[in-house]
């Protein structure tokens, strides 16, 4: 089973790049990353929620503004796409990464996590979908099944560019696990924004912003879900 | 023939309710998935109510209906494999071979199995309440409801996200391995304590004690410990329980109000229950320090001793509380210790104890901190900030009886202005 961890982070207890702390806690993603390598399929940090864009829909066409879906103080800051057989095990994983302790880490259930093996020429960026559930985001269903063919006919026109993309459970089959004091507290649910992203999800490369947002306005969106555009966070 | 059928009905009924719980565990065993296994132990069900009648109730109901279900779930299996149905994601994991013998014999590890995933953290507490007395208890969907005064649609459809939760987000079919039951233990403890705690202190509603769910959760927390023996809290949870559950009839008044411990018949205590309840309780304190629910069980086991409420040993139940504080910090406790302070030491001393505390958000909304504080206020003779308090209390208290509780102590407090009554 697949599951998309979404890392949540409280930006006040987020430590300053140059720190100590900040050091440490790279430290902790990379042991994170050593120790559950076998079960990683894919992730990324993503950049500051101010650096993103979002597209609404509108009456004439997309409408694309400045800054994150949401104003929040718990904003997602970079996830894991992990394998492993029960939510068990996908828990005992989620419990060390340093997210779950300084925040929160929210392991959705994917319907289907599609790396593409396109050589990476541009910068990336993650494309969330956010709204209201509609059939569309059941698997099972013929709106389901529907917006999978136009998703499969997007992804074959975009080529290159897209360099993964996914399909979430909705956020009733979340789970969401956190460190406190040594204590693993697992909650059914999500936290935050997390819990209003919709199924599709996609990874792009693109020259800049700009390109990716213009990238983004293509994913098929029946439903007027609002995606935000956030730039990854490359290591320097 | 009509009499015939009523008592074959009647063993159909009784079998679900004491097999349905067993034939689910062992089938989600087989089927590794417990939606086919609730199917296939329904269809085994409808079976015995047509055949029994017929030809008579079999030696073992409870094997007869696993085994019935097993057959009827690999049947389907065949069925839709035959069909060609390849729905990959969707389709449940096939069935494992079946085993040779032509009875399935329940293993109480499949019991246990059953009560952890119904119990599973990844679950709401409410979610997992319903799941455990709809799968393990064999209640039915409108009896939970009923219990739990919630239409019915609205149960029924927390139970199937639940259970498409299990499915979707692969919650395991297990019991946990050791290194993670310290963590998962309290869930599944917390989940029978809160089916008892539901029937013994009902939180909405006009019915103080809904005693359905006290038999429940006694039936419950003796099957957890029938199935781990050794484990100290499960066994300080049913100390706990019979403990409390002894004085259940004697929190009633004939009316229906609510009778507090301080005003309770001693004589109407169950005596067996008391009993069995310090046995148990025993057994458990000799396992090792104790944990949060034995030490709850302990303050039960004082006023269980006691003569009389002056003759209680409070300050052996404020140590108690003390130590409980300790282990498990909450500010409910608080407000207990709180009580048992202000007999051990006296009201002031009380109202030291509840100042700390009366600042915390989670009680801002329970009538508990001002029905205390107006009781202790009474006691020290203040009684116009009593009543301040007493009125709090009454404007968040959500059960008739507490509500009718709180209006006779308010009443109490006050002889009513006007006139005297001439005598006659």
């Amino acid at each position: 089973m697949q599951y998309l961890a979404i890392l949540g982070s409280d930006p006040s207890l987020s430590p300053e790049p140059g720190t100590p702390e900040f050091e440490a806690r790279s430290q902790g993603y990379m042991r994170f990353g050593e120790r559950a390598a076998s079960s990683i399929r894919g992730g990324a940090a993503l950049e500051d929620a101010q650096t993103a864009a979002t597209i609404r829909p509108g009456d004439g066409g997309p409408l694309v503004t400045d800054g994150p879906y949401a104003e929040t103080t718990e904003a997602i800051a970079g996830f894991y796409v992990l394998e492993t057989d029960t939510l068990d095990d996908a828990i005992e994983l989620a419990r060390e990464i340093p997210a779950a302790s300084a925040g929160w880490v929210t392991l959705r259930p994917l319907a289907g996590w599609w790396p593409y093996d396109h050589e990476q020429t541009g910068a990336r960026f993650l494309a969330m979908a956010y709204g209201k559930e509609t059939p569309t985001d059941q698997p099972g269903t013929p709106e389901w099944e529907k917006a999978g063919e136009a998703h499969m006919a997007f992804v074959a026109g975009a080529g290159p560019a897209v360099l993964a993309g996914g399909a979430l459970h909705p956020g009733t089959m979340a789970t969401t696990v956190q460190v406190r004091d040594g204590d693993v507290i697992v909650s059914d649910g999500t936290l935050g924004e997390a819990g209003e992203l919709a199924a599709p999800l996609y990874m792009f490369q693109a020259a800049d912003r700009d390109a990716a947002v213009e990238l983004a306005k293509g994913i098929p969106n029946d439903p007027g879900h609002t995606i935000e555009v956030r730039p990854v966070w490359e290591r320097p | 023939m009509g009499e015939a059928l009523t008592s074959a009905s009647d063993a159909v009924e009784r079998a679900f309710r004491e097999e349905s719980g067993r034939a689910l565990a062992t089938l989600a065993r087989l089927l590794g998935d417990l939606g086919a296994a609730e199917d296939a132990v329904q269809e085994a069900f409808v079976e015995a109510l047509r055949t029994w009648p017929e030809r008579g109730i079999p030696d073992r109901p409870g094997a007869w209906i696993t085994t019935t279900a097993r057959n009827r779930a690999i049947d389907r299996a065949r069925r839709e494999a035959d069909r060609g149905v390849r729905e990959q994601a969707a389709a449940p994991p096939s069935p494992v071979a079946p085993p040779p013998d032509p009875e399935v014999e329940p293993v109480d590890d499949d019991q246990l199995r059953l009560i952890f995933t119904c119990c599973h953290p990844a679950l709401a507490p409410a979610a997992q309440v319903g799941l455990t007395l709809r799968l393990v208890c064999g209640l039915q969907t409108a009896e939970i409801a009923r219990a739990f005064l919630q239409p019915e649609p609205t149960l029924a459809q927390r139970l199937s996200r639940a259970k498409a939760k299990i499915r979707t987000a692969r919650i395991p079919f297990r019991v946990p391995p050791a290194h993670l039951l310290p963590e998962r233990l309290p869930s599944v403890l917390a989940c029978v304590y809160l089916v008892f705690t539901e029937g013994y202190a009902a939180t909405g509603g006009d019915a103080l004690i809904r005693h359905e769910l006290c038999d429940e959760g006694v039936r419950l927390a003796r099957r957890v410990v029938g199935l781990m023996p050794d484990e100290p809290e499960a066994r300080g949870l049913l100390a706990l329980i019979l403990l409390q559950d002894s004085r259940r009839s004697a929190r009633l008044s004939p009316s229906g109000d609510l009778v507090l411990l301080e005003d309770q018949e001693r004589g109407r205590w169950d005596r067996e229950r008391i009993a069995e309840g310090l046995a148990q309780l025993d057994r458990a304190w000799r396992l090792g320090p104790p944990g949060p629910y034995r030490l709850q069980a302990a303050i039960a086991a004082e006023h269980a001793r006691a003569e009389s409420w002056p003759d209680t040993d409070w300050p052996r139940i404020a140590e108690l509380y003390a130590a409980l504080a300790e282990r498990a910090p909450s500010p409910v406790v608080e407000l207990n210790r709180a009580v048992a302070v202000s007999f051990a030491e006296g009201p002031e001393a009380g109202l030291a104890v509840l100042d700390a505390v009366a600042a915390d958000p989670r009680l801002a909304r329970g009538h508990q901190l001002p029905s205390i504080r107006a009781d202790f206020l009474r006691r020290l003779g203040r009684r116009e900030e009593a009543a301040t308090d007493y009125r709090t209390a009454l404007a968040r208290a959500r059960t008739g009886p507490e509500r009718a509780f709180l209006t006779r102590r308010l009443e109490a407090l006050s002889p009513p202005a006007g006139p005297a009554p001439r005598p006659r």
